[in-house]
């Protein structure tokens, strides 16, 4: 082990444990998927430290490999990301319990939507885009219509809401 | 300073790390969260420092801290941070500092690489982030963290075993392997030094890839376009008016 | 003839009506329909062909043939089972005895298919009936050829299986499947003593062929004398076997509720192919229970319960066919008795076992007609059968008066006719019996007189039916329409064929004895040197006959107010017959009940400690599974969690083993 390379392995055991803690606690689709990301970042890091310490180029071949497959990962996790927000229209990974024992007691309480003080008093001021372009009104059944649905290929292809649209 | 005061330090900063931790996911007010966010990176950030730290001049020491610490402080924060749409920026600069530390290994090549692949993926989910979470307000489930104490816990006994790990390879580098593993490295192929002269050099992790893993890369290629093509088809038509 | 013919012959008997089964089973309800009966007949002629082949061609040209064992004819099969020492093949082997057998039963179950094709016209299961027919007729044919225990007993029991298919014919009706069910039950109970005491002879003897057992005369003496007792086990067992299938008291209680079926099944039943296995069963092991004395004392013993209770069953039942019934168990009882004779004498053996047989041919044949007959007068009366609902048909239905008329004189042992002379070689026989023995003497003389009170009864109560069913003043039943028909040809010509045999096929074969000469040629029986008439019982049985007779005349055709005088004056006595000495009763009593009870007990067991058990076993892994399936949360982050702790563990033990 060369001289420096403590330090740097540090820092990408401590990613990579941050990482986990994201990937346990959070409870949105995309973080977690981002929580994954940082774990790989640390353990990036330690493979390129590995290889420095080796001198030789083996730990950077590997990391390409890993980034081409975060890639990939990224592309499909996004979509499947989409595809479940389509059902449920919420990012809450906790919708997706169905392989729970039938009659087990929640770990949670039942999570009140959002009229909570903590809310009020909390700033509400994330950026926000402005509506893009001119999108006709949407119906406001519509969408709800579409989540309750079980069936895929309704949820596929729904009927236009309007006909000489 | 002495051992007993290195281990001391660390594992004193690995405790404060875990509490500052636990503040800054629980649901305190915002300032004990900020705190909290904080005391967790001083901590990590002074555990590293009980390892042998950077080499080099000065510029480099700056550096080091300056890109690891960027890197821890914004992992901490992306991991508590109750805003999706500033989960995905402190993202974005946890990978820059790591990107840096990247640099400084000696990987200028996959820093690039990590920061276009990233920067273009953390786009996509910026946007995506926004659109979804945030077009009926914000979400419930953001403000809650799920098992903070557990994962902590575990997640903090696993980088304790790390970092103890690292520092018994540091004071005997090959004896704490034991015998056999020593005999192993020395006949292992990933463990031999490459014969190239400049290791960090394009041409060099070229010469790599495209000589000594050519089928690999090629399948990896494969498995990207395949990836591609099962986005497409699992990604849900885009039905009228909705996303 | 050439061996080769002989085989085919012997072949072709059980073969025909077995390929006959197995068209009409596959063929039947799709293309044959009402065209079934055709395989049935033709396969039944062909058998009946053969069996006469048999009887006259085959069999005589073996009698003098010096190797005894060889007597008769016989058809190597195959080797169909072969354990250890055991071989058991399937063989067909005829020699006088089942030759003799085999042409009264092909020849009795052809009429009857001829006439169930005019009685079973236009029922919905007219291919079922000939198809079971033909594998009925196959598996009596079978039973009398085997050449061994094991083979008989298997088409023991395929007989049983086709008589509770055809007793359960109409199974609709609950009466029916509960005389199918109740009729393979009680049989059940003799079968398990048949298989009982096969098992005994392989024991003993380790042969169940009928050559190494009966036949071969020093080894069997030799067995006898070292198990003296295990013989008579044997033969009690066997005679149980033959208790069942014969309907003797007390599993007697069948037959009678077997009327269930068919009217030809019936007829099938009672003459031809069921009852009759139970005879041949002992009379075909005779040389085993000439050394068994006891056994023989009982069986003649049963015989005269059977027929004296029977009889006086008959003498008050008001449904036809089931005074037929009674008289059909009732002269079983006749040929046991004779078939007892032995323990007076291994001289009165032969012949007791020559009576007892050619009862049962003689008795197939006028029972055959009776049961026809019976049918006939249902067939016209639209299914009606109790003889309190019609009287006087003899102009009415005139065939079948005159035919049922024949079989009910040969029944009675009219003099001249069928029954007389096989009833009165019973009878002659016994009484010999009773005089030739110092140890059963008293034993024979009493079975005699109650064979000579039966004879009365019998008398009696045959023509009790004849005349309330054929004379007084003419009444038909509403269900028989406005003109009651006589038999169509199919069911006429099977009767007046019957009517002839009953009235010439006794005195034909017994004015010569030519049914002794020839029945002494069975291996394992000693012939007789001189055959005599016994003039003297002749008159007397015939005196009988015609008194009971005249008794029934002077009741219900001279005095028909008397019958239900004489029913109020001895109104227990009436009850007690008519209700058939309450032996359905009793039986109920002390073999349902307590039965019941048992499975009662063995219901709870089952339900209360096993099917407890079973719960309990099923219980455990849900009790252990209480825990880990709280880990079963369904939350992503939950398993997530538990992966980074396993992960956490695997890696403590990695560095646990780096850092020794």
């Amino acid at each position: 082990m060369t001289a420096d390379s403590g330090c740097y392995l540090a820092v990408g055991a401590a990613l990579f444990v941050l990482g986990g803690i994201g990937f346990v606690t959070r409870r949105n689709l995309i973080l977690i998927f981002l929580s994954v990301e940082l774990m790989l970042h640390g353990v990036s890091l330690t493979l390129l430290t590995f290889g420095r310490m080796h001198n030789n180029l083996e730990g950077q071949s590997f990391t390409i490999f890993m980034l081409t497959v975060a890639a990939c990962e990224a592309a499909l996790g996004l979509s499947l990301v989409l595809s479940l927000y389509q059902r449920t229209k919420s990012l809450d990974v906790d919708i997706w319990s169905k392989l729970s024992e039938p009659d087990l007691p929640k770990w949670d309480k039942p999570v009140q939507p959002l009229e909570s003080r903590v809310l009020r008093e909390e700033r509400p001021a994330s950026p926000r885009l402005t509506k893009a372009g001119g999108l006709p009104e949407i119906d406001d059944d519509f969408p709800v219509e579409l989540a309750t649905s079980t069936d895929p290929r309704k949820i596929l292809t729904p009927s236009p809401p309007d006909d000489d649209y | 300073m002495s051992d007993s005061a290195v281990q001391g330090v660390l594992y004193g900063s690995l405790a404060a790390g875990a509490i500052g931790m636990w503040l800054a996911t629980s649901p305190r007010t915002a300032a004990l969260r900020v705190l909290g966010a904080f005391l967790a990176s001083a901590g990590l950030i002074a555990a590293v420092a009980m390892f042998s730290g950077p080499g080099g001049d000065v510029t480099n020491k700056i550096l080091f801290w300056l890109f690891a610490g960027s890197a821890l402080l914004s992992g901490v924060l992306m991991v508590t941070s109750r805003e999706p749409v500033y989960a995905a920026l402190w993202f974005a600069l946890a990978t820059l500092g790591t990107c840096g530390l990247f640099m400084m290994q000696a990987a200028p090549f996959l820093a690039a690489a990590t920061i276009i692949v990233y920067a273009g993926a953390i786009i996509v989910t910026f946007l995506f982030v926004i659109m979804l979470a945030q077009q009926q307000g914000r979400s419930f489930y953001d403000y809650r963290a799920r098992t903070p104490i557990m994962s902590i816990v575990a997640s903090w006994l696993m980088l304790a075993a790390l970092l103890w790990n690292f520092q018994a390879w540091q004071k005997a580098p090959m004896a704490a392997a034991g015998p056999a593993l020593t005999a192993e490295a020395a006949t292992n192929p990933f463990s031999q030094p490459s014969d190239v002269d400049q290791f960090d050099s394009l041409r060099a992790l070229g010469l790599s890839l495209f000589g000594d893993y050519l089928y690999a890369v090629e399948i990896a290629g494969t498995l990207l376009l395949v990836a591609g093509i099962g986005a497409i088809a699992i990604a849900p038509r885009r039905a009228e008016g909705t996303l | 003839m050439s061996p080769a013919t002989e085989h085919l012959v012997l072949w072709l008997i059980p073969g025909a009506p077995l390929v006959a089964a197995l068209v009409i089973a596959l063929l039947g309800k799709s293309v044959l329909r009402e065209r079934s009966h055709w395989p049935c007949w033709l396969a039944l002629a062909t058998s009946m062909v053969c069996a006469i082949l048999l009887v006259t061609k085959l069999a005589p040209a073996t009698f003098e043939s010096p190797d005894e064992s060889v007597i008769g004819a016989m058809a190597t099969g195959y080797s169909w089972l072969k354990v250890g020492g055991m071989d058991v093949r399937i063989d067909l082997r005829a020699d006088a005895m089942s030759a003799l057998m085999l042409t009264m039963v092909t020849s009795v179950s052809f009429l009857v298919s001829v006439f169930a094709c005019g009685y079973m016209h236009g029922d919905k299961g007219y291919p079922r009936f000939f198809g079971a027919v033909s594998l009925f007729v196959f598996s009596m044919v079978m039973l009398v050829l085997s050449a061994n225990y094991l083979q008989l007993f298997i088409f023991w029991e395929l007989v049983g299986l086709c008589s509770y298919l055809l007793i359960g014919f109409w199974f609709q009706k609950p009466s029916a499947a509960a005389a199918a069910k109740k009729a393979f039950v009680v049989n059940r109970i003799g079968d398990m003593g048949l298989i009982l005491g096969i098992f005994l002879i392989w024991d003993t003897f380790g042969s169940m062929d009928f050559a190494n057992v009966l036949f071969d005369a020093d080894n069997l003496s030799l067995i006898a004398q070292d198990h003296p007792t295990r013989m008579i086990a044997i033969c009690f067992l066997l005679l149980v076997g033959a208790m069942g299938k014969s309907a003797q008291f007390p599993l007697h209680v069948w037959l009678p509720d077997a009327m269930e079926g068919p009217t030809p099944v019936s007829a099938l039943i009672h003459a031809a192919t069921m009852v009759t296995a139970g005879v041949y069963l002992v009379a075909r092991s005779t040389p085993l229970f000439m050394y068994a004395p006891q056994a023989q004392v009982f069986i003649s013993c049963i015989g005269a319960t059977t027929a004296l209770i029977a009889a006086l069953i008959a003498l008050t039942q008001t449904d036809l066919k089931r005074v037929l019934a009674y008289s059909t168990v009732s002269q079983l009882g006749y040929m046991f008795m004779a078939l007892g004779v032995g323990a007076a004498g291994a001289e009165l053996a032969t012949a007791g076992a020559t009576a007892g047989m050619f009862h049962l041919v003689t008795h197939g044949v006028f029972k055959a007609l009776l049961f026809l007959a019976a049918g006939s007068v249902m067939h016209s009366m639209g299914d009606v059968i109790d003889m309190r609902r019609f009287s006087g048909l003899r102009k009415v239905i005139p065939v079948t008066h005159w035919t049922f008329l024949c079989g009910a004189g040969a029944l009675a042992g009219v003099p001249l006719l069928a029954g007389f002379w096989s009833k009165d070689e019973i009878l002659a026989v016994l009484h010999e019996a009773g005089h030739h023995s110092d140890k059963y003497g008293n034993i024979f003389t009493a079975v005699y007189w109650i064979a000579t009170v039966t004879a009365l009864l019998t008398a009696f109560y045959t023509f009790r039916a004849y005349f309330m069913t054929f004379w007084g003043p003419e009444r038909t039943p509403p269900e028989a329409g406005h003109h009651p028909h006589d038999a169509p040809p199919a069911m006429a010509w099977p009767l007046r064929i019957l009517a002839i045999g009953a009235l010439t096929v006794g005195a034909a074969v017994a004015v010569t004895h030519l049914f002794a000469h020839y029945f002494e040629h069975t291996p394992g029986f000693e012939p007789v040197e001189n055959h005599v008439f016994h003039v003297g019982l002749m008159v007397q049985s015939g005196l009988i006959a015609l008194f009971g007779i005249a008794v029934a005349w002077f009741m219900y055709v001279k005095n028909p107010g008397l019958p239900a005088k004489v029913s109020q004056g001895a109104n227990f006595l009436y009850d007690l017959s008519s209700r058939k000495f309450f032996l359905d009763e009793i039986f109920t009593a002390i073999l349902v009940l307590p039965l019941r009870g048992l499975a009662y007990l063995c219901f709870m067991f089952d339900t209360q400690v096993i099917d407890r058990i079973v719960d309990g076993i099923g219980a455990l892994p849900r009790l252990l599974s209480a825990a880990p399936r709280l880990l079963q949360t369904g939350y992503v982050s939950s398993y997530a969690l538990m992966m980074w702790v396993g992960a956490l563990a695997c890696m403590g033990y990695m560095l646990g083993l780096f850092h020794q």
